[in-house]
């Protein structure tokens, strides 16, 4: 039989998961290896559906445990006999433990950046004729003046071409520059940082900061100092999140 | 602006989109042992970057992630002209 997994720990006990119920409403319990143990629970089916009680039950039992102990939390769907799991453990287990060294005492905070004027852009290229006018007005501020000036369908689409790779270079540049800013605002607050830099994407910038528990609410007063100074900018902050994107395994 | 700062709430719709963010995309993997059925398609992960499935699947999973990312965008902006009024 496959269990679901949800998480690995170095300090669980049964009580850790008592009264906690998993993906399916099933009971959850804690199997032990050596000097790590897993959160699982019993699931018959060969694939877990991808809807909103599973997704919920899953980081519900994963807060849970966080709450308790230390953990280092599966992705979702992770379906694994036992001796499978023992193998895994066993290969990794050097890796765990230095993975579970690193986020003790700490939970993931989430920050999500988005530009304003993408959104503008955005809403354009959904057919929104106010916005549409707005970006229009910018392209011409901006020097786009073929079609209207006589310059043939090539140098159009030259034109066109050289506009799309500059703004790309600028958008790519305008990301890092956040990105770095934002490191820069929750420095000696973070233990460890994961940050993607999404130039084109609706969002330009998406971290994960590693901040102790201790320190959640100074973090968020920092990230509220932030939003204040960049008016231009849209911030979704979420957290206390299990450390989903810091259970990389090293060496 | 303080209010250009979103916090979510547990009950919101907004941080289930949050929650399948981050426990689809992260998180330890043991290669071949993660099965999720997306619209009854089942998808196996081999790593933390290889997905088996078709692409008709694929595509449409993809496509999800490109509409989560934009509704999550509307919603906050939404939130933002709520909080200004």
């Amino acid at each position: 039989m496959r269990f679901y997994v949800y998480c690995l720990s170095d300090e669980l006990k049964d009580e850790a998961v008592e009264g906690l119920k998993g993906v399916g409403g099933a009971l959850v319990r804690v199997i032990a290896f050596g000097r790590l143990a897993a959160v699982v629970s019993e699931l018959e089916d060969e694939s877990v559906a991808v809807v909103s009680e599973n997704l919920r039950a899953h980081n519900a039992v994963n807060a849970g445990v966080l709450a308790r102990s230390t953990t280092l939390p599966f992705r979702f769907g992770t379906l694994a006999t036992e001796s499978r799991l023992a193998e895994y453990v066993a290969a990794n287990e050097g890796s765990l433990v230095a993975a579970l060294g690193r986020v003790r005492g700490c939970v993931e905070m989430g920050v999500k950046i988005m530009e304003k004027a993408k959104g503008k852009r955005q809403k354009a290229e959904d057919g929104s004729e106010e916005a549409r006018s707005e970006v229009v007005l910018t392209d011409e501020a901006s020097g786009a003046e073929a079609g209207a000036s006589g310059v043939g369908r090539g140098t159009a689409f030259l034109l066109a071409k050289r506009r799309e790779v500059l703004g790309d270079e600028a958008e790519r540049r305008r990301a890092e520059e956040v990105a770095g800013w934002l490191a820069e605002g929750v420095s000696g607050l973070v233990r460890e940082s994961s940050v993607r830099v999404n130039p084109s994407d609706a969002l330009v910038v998406r971290a994960a900061h590693l901040v102790e528990r201790a320190r959640v609410e100074e973090y968020r007063g920092r990230v509220r100092s932030l939003g204040a100074e960049r008016v231009e900018l849209h911030f979704l902050t979420s957290g206390p999140w299990p450390p989903y994107s810091f259970g990389e395994l090293r060496g | 602006m303080v209010d250009e700062v979103f916090e979510l709430d547990a009950d919101d719709e907004l941080s289930l989109l949050e929650t399948l963010d981050h426990v689809l995309d992260r998180g330890l993997v043991i290669a071949g042992e993660v099965t999720i059925a997306v619209a009854n398609i089942d998808l196996i992960y081999l790593g933390l970057n290889v997905l088996l499935g078709s692409t008709e699947a694929v595509n449409r999973v993809l496509g999800d992630r490109e509409r989560r990312l934009e509704f999550l965008h509307v919603r906050s902006l939404d939130a933002s002209e709520r909080g200004k009024e």
